[in-house]
């Protein structure tokens, strides 16, 4: 099934277009499989396998992309020339130039590490991990629910450029957790360990899903869940808060992740994302947070799911600051949005699978862990709140004003955690709230969390990418 | 897009690899072109066919899925045998009565355009083109999209139910973007025809220019707000996700669990799922094979049912809704075709009725997971805020953020527009949603975008 090198190379090849500038093909084989238990069944449990083939051109300075979910040598061919049709349409109403950034032709083939093969475990003992994990929540008839999920996929992709490049790599990813849903009346309250939304994932084998530790964790987010029912509502004001690693990472994705993607910060996503506030103009002048805060892209994170060898445009991954020392030093860009800068691609383009466009994407986008341990900033902080767990996420069209809810928060007095607190929301402008930050937490609380559903693009496209975070505190932030 | 023939034999050829009593098969293929634009540039243009199939199988009235891309007998056979390793280790679907056996006649509903699904994409271009031309005059650039397709959908089971149909779809979205302002126009319609987008690129340029001169602020508190339907058809994608669903209603977490036949709505609030209005965006049947209907989900204010696929309404003992958009989907249902009904004012007298209130274009990121009971929500406004003051439109708004619960918001609608429009969303091939122009009293305003705080200049649209 998969297309062999000289497939590829023959197709590119047969595009004949004077004009013709640019050319790539990808291939990807990706499978999925979810399994879901809930309250004591299993509720959901499906496998995927999508094969696609994409090419792009670039003819004058119109762009073209074909896809196909057809990868047979001849569905190829008519691809590449059905790219090239669209790249003539596209000149028609293309009025800027393009111009690309070098890359030097790369021949490499590149896999994630695992050391238990995903499906190498049987359906039988994910399932019974699940309820392993899930069935000792249940008994109290205010816990509603319980859910287990355990995730597993692998994408094997297959690029050849006219640059010269033929690249093979293949990712593969775990990911799982499980959560407590109780209900008394009107009021609803969830847990999760160790993240909502299906838990954490990581680029790693079924070793991933048995470091979690989800029966272990079950009893703890029960009990979390059934005293939220009855914990205070987290105060609104005006407060110095705490924010715990898997929650700040949602909040670096949001509001630093975003905004740093080149192509929002020109217009070129507008129409469904939005912009950015972080304009050309900023770079390297404008202070985006306090000293303490230093962001980087690192797409070559070991083990994260975010992390790859070569992006969609053949472009090595790379390591490099976004912030650092609070000032805005750098874009996450590709070959054909660097040059406005001035610069050569970092390496951040990539597509869902080779039936959709590459566009830039996060990698791993990291705040730096600093030198506190999150004991001392706790125990620092006079009169505070503490929170951890995002339950909801939202931000303006240019990654200004945001407003984040959590599952659970605590308030801290004179150095301790106190009591718990239901529905915490907090809210605030983006470099407002990163100069606020006066204390970042040391490599003891910093852990990376993967992300499988990145949205962007349209037809939109879901990305897996990852933040690497400590606990840190922010000063005078509004509670909502 | 496939044929009839080649769709059947497709799913039959699935059916027959699944080997089992009870199974069934949607079979999707797509041609889509989608031009994407900003800065009044053609940056994006793509062109995908893509076709899948979806096999359920139920054995021991447990329920399998699995996918695939490839339909050659190999990689039939291993769909099949994913599926049925799925099925051997669920557990017995509730209350199952089977799949569907009734093959009634399904509505005669007009879904194909053959000049949609074969419109060039250089006949895409020059509209385009001709937009970009037309707001050189009055210092306007647009960002947006055009898409356009045809698909076809095939369903079919072990007891003889087969479904087919075409359907064709246009939408553009357009921006304007006017120096620090920006302006918002959408179509989703079946027929390109319909779809005018010189006409689209004039209505997001009014938007765009309207006050521009004219900047007000305003301190978060309660307003009365003039919703367009983009911005309502968002808050419904999120009332679909968290409380119309089969599993949101039976989890409980949905408002409406336990509720049924309350009034829990105003008076004047009727939200129903109709994908058999042909003036909205019609479908014949859901991916179980069911006839589609009308499903009223709430009729003047008291809540009626959630919707469900097949499995749920067994399940849950509630009449069918014919809602299965995903075969064994965890939602157990979701409600493709969201259509309010409509009042009787026109937008301009909505606008001339409100002493103080905020005109909304569209909104951004909503989220609506805050306190799903109360579907309490929040997100901000985005592509042209207005004041409005003594029923006139007194000036332009920063973007605004709210955080509303849209129990209350639909118990406090004062008037709706006898105008519907159709908005499409990202995740939903067979729909849309159909809104009025609504008034609400009392929306919470909470916070606003403030990019002159940023330290400097933000951006050339900061301020909208």
């Amino acid at each position: 099934m998969k297309p062999t090198r000289a497939q590829l190379e023959e197709a590119l090849g047969a595009l004949r277009n004077p004009s013709l500038r640019y050319a790539d093909i990808r291939y990807t084989a990706t499978s999925d499989q979810d399994v879901k238990v809930r309250n004591g069944e299993v509720d959901h449990l499906a496998s995927t396998v999508d094969r696609a083939v994409g090419v792009r051109v670039l003819v004058g300075n119109g762009w073209g992309f074909a896809a196909s979910s057809d990868v047979s040598e001849e569905s190829i061919r008519k691809t590449a020339q059905r790219a090239l049709e669209v790249a003539a349409a596209s000149n028609i109403a293309s009025t800027q130039v393009v111009t690309l950034s070098e890359v030097q032709p790369h021949v490499a083939n590149w896999s994630s590490k695992y050391e238990i093969d995903p499906w190498s475990i049987p359906m039988d003992r994910k399932i019974a991990h699940l309820l392993e994990a899930t069935e000792p929540m249940r008994g109290d008839p205010r816990i509603q629910q319980v859910i287990g999920d355990i995730s597993s996929y692998r994408q094997e992709k297959v690029f050849a450029s006219t640059a010269g490049s033929f690249i093979e790599q293949t990712t593969t990813e775990m990911g799982g957790g499980i959560e407590a849903m109780a209900i008394d009346g009107d009021e609803l309250q969830r847990r999760t360990y160790p993240n909502p939304f299906g838990g954490d994932f990581q680029a790693a084998g079924w070793e991933f899903i048995e470091k979690l530790e989800l029966p272990k964790k079950a009893l703890l987010i029960r009990d979390e869940a059934l005293a939220l029912l009855s914990a205070p509502k987290a105060p609104a004001g005006r407060f110095d808060l705490i924010v715990g690693s898997a929650q700040l990472a949602l909040q670096v994705h949001e509001s630093c992740g975003h905004p740093t993607e080149l192509d929002r910060a020109l217009g070129l996503e507008i129409s469904l994302a939005g912009g950015s506030f972080l304009q050309p103009s900023m770079l390297g002048n404008f202070r985006y947070g306090s000293d303490l805060v230093n962001i980087v892209a690192d797409a070559t994170v070991p083990g994260s799911i975010g992390s790859f060898a070569y992006d969609d445009d053949g472009v090595p991954a790379q390591r490099f600051h976004l912030i650092e020392r609070g000032m805005f030093v750098d874009y996450l860009t590709g070959r054909d949005t660097a040059p406005l800068l001035g610069r050569a691609s970092n390496g951040t383009v990539r597509a869902e699978s080779a039936a959709r466009i590459p566009i830039i994407r996060m990698t791993n986008i990291n705040l730096e862990p600093g030198t506190t341990p999150l004991a001392d900033i706790i125990a620092d902080t006079k009169h505070g709140i503490f929170v951890e767990t995002n339950k909801s996420w939202s931000i303006d069209d240019l990654r200004l004003n945001f407003q984040f809810g959590c599952e659970v928060a605590w308030e801290i007095e004179n150095g301790r955690l106190g009591k718990m607190l239901k529905n915490p929301l907090y809210t605030g402008s983006t470099p407002e709230f990163w100069r606020s930050c006066d204390a970042v937490g040391d490599a003891a609380s910093w852990q990376v969390w993967g992300l499988p559903n990145c949205g962007k693009g349209d037809p939109m496209q879901t990305m897996r990418v990852a933040h690497g975070a400590p606990a840190a505190r922010f000063r005078n932030v509004e509670m909502a | 897009m496939r044929s009839q023939a080649d769709s059947f034999d497709i799913i039959q050829r699935a059916l027959d690899a699944a080997n089992t009593a009870e199974a069934d098969a949607v079979f999707a293929s797509t041609d889509q072109n989608i031009s994407r634009f900003a800065n009044s540039n053609l940056h994006q243009n793509m062109s995908e066919i893509s076709a899948g199939l979806t096999l359920r199988v139920i054995v021991d009235g447990s329920m399998g899925v699995a996918s695939t891309s490839s339909f050659e007998p190999d990689e039939l056979a291993r769909t099949a045998e994913l599926a049925h390793e799925a099925a051997r280790h669920a557990d017995p679907l509730q209350n199952f009565s089977g799949l569907y056996r009734g093959n009634e006649p399904l509505p005669n509903l007009d879904t194909f355009d053959r000049i949609t699904a074969s419109i060039a994409p250089a006949d895409k271009a020059r509209a385009l083109r001709a937009m970009f031309d037309q707001g050189r005059g009055p210092g306007v650039h647009f960002a947006g999209s055009y898409a356009t397709g045809g698909s076809s959908v095939a369903c079919g089971n072990t007891h003889g139910v087969r479904r087919y149909t075409t359907l064709t779809s246009a939408e553009a979205t357009v921006i304007a973007i006017h120096e620090n302002a920006s302006g918002y126009a959408t179509r989703l319609v079946r027929r390109v025809d319909d779809l005018d987008i010189l006409s689209l690129g004039e209505e997001a340029t009014t938007k765009a220019t309207l006050c521009a001169d004219r900047i007000e602020d305003i301190e978060p508190g309660p307003f009365d707000v003039i919703l367009e339907p983009p911005a309502i058809a968002e808050v419904l994608e999120w009332m679909n996700m968290i409380a119309f669903t089969g599993s949101s209603f039976e989890d409980g977490s949905s408002f409406m669990a336990g509720r049924i036949g309350e009034r829990a709505l105003g008076a004047n609030f009727t939200l129903v799922d109709d994908a058999t209005d042909a003036s909205f965006l019609p479908f014949p049947f859901d991916l179980e094979g069911l006839p589609k209907r009308r499903v009223p989900i709430v009729e003047r204010g008291i809540l009626r049912t959630p919707v469900v696929d097949k499995a749920y309404a067994d399940r849950l003992q509630l009449p069918p809704t014919a809602n299965c958009w995903s075969l064994g989907s965890p939602e157990h249902g979701s409600a493709f075709h969201l259509a309010i009904e409509p009042g009787t004012s026109s937008r301009e007298e909505l606008i001339a009725s409100t002493k103080r209130g905020i005109w909304v274009t569209r909104f951004n990121y909503v989220n609506g997971l805050l306190e799903p009971k109360t579907a309490l929500m929040t997100g901000t406004t985005r592509d042209g805020t207005f004041l409005i003051r003594d029923g006139q439109i007194a000036g332009r708004l920063p973007n605004l953020r709210w955080t509303q619960s849209m129990i209350e918001a639909f118990s406090n609608v004062e008037a709706m527009s006898r105008e519907r429009l159709r908005v499409g969303t990202w995740f939903n091939m067979f729909g849309g949603t159909l809104a009025p122009v609504m008034k609400i009293r009392g929306w919470q305003i909470t916070g606003k975008q403030e990019a002159g705080r940023v330290g400097e200049s933000a951006s050339g649209r900061a301020g909208d």
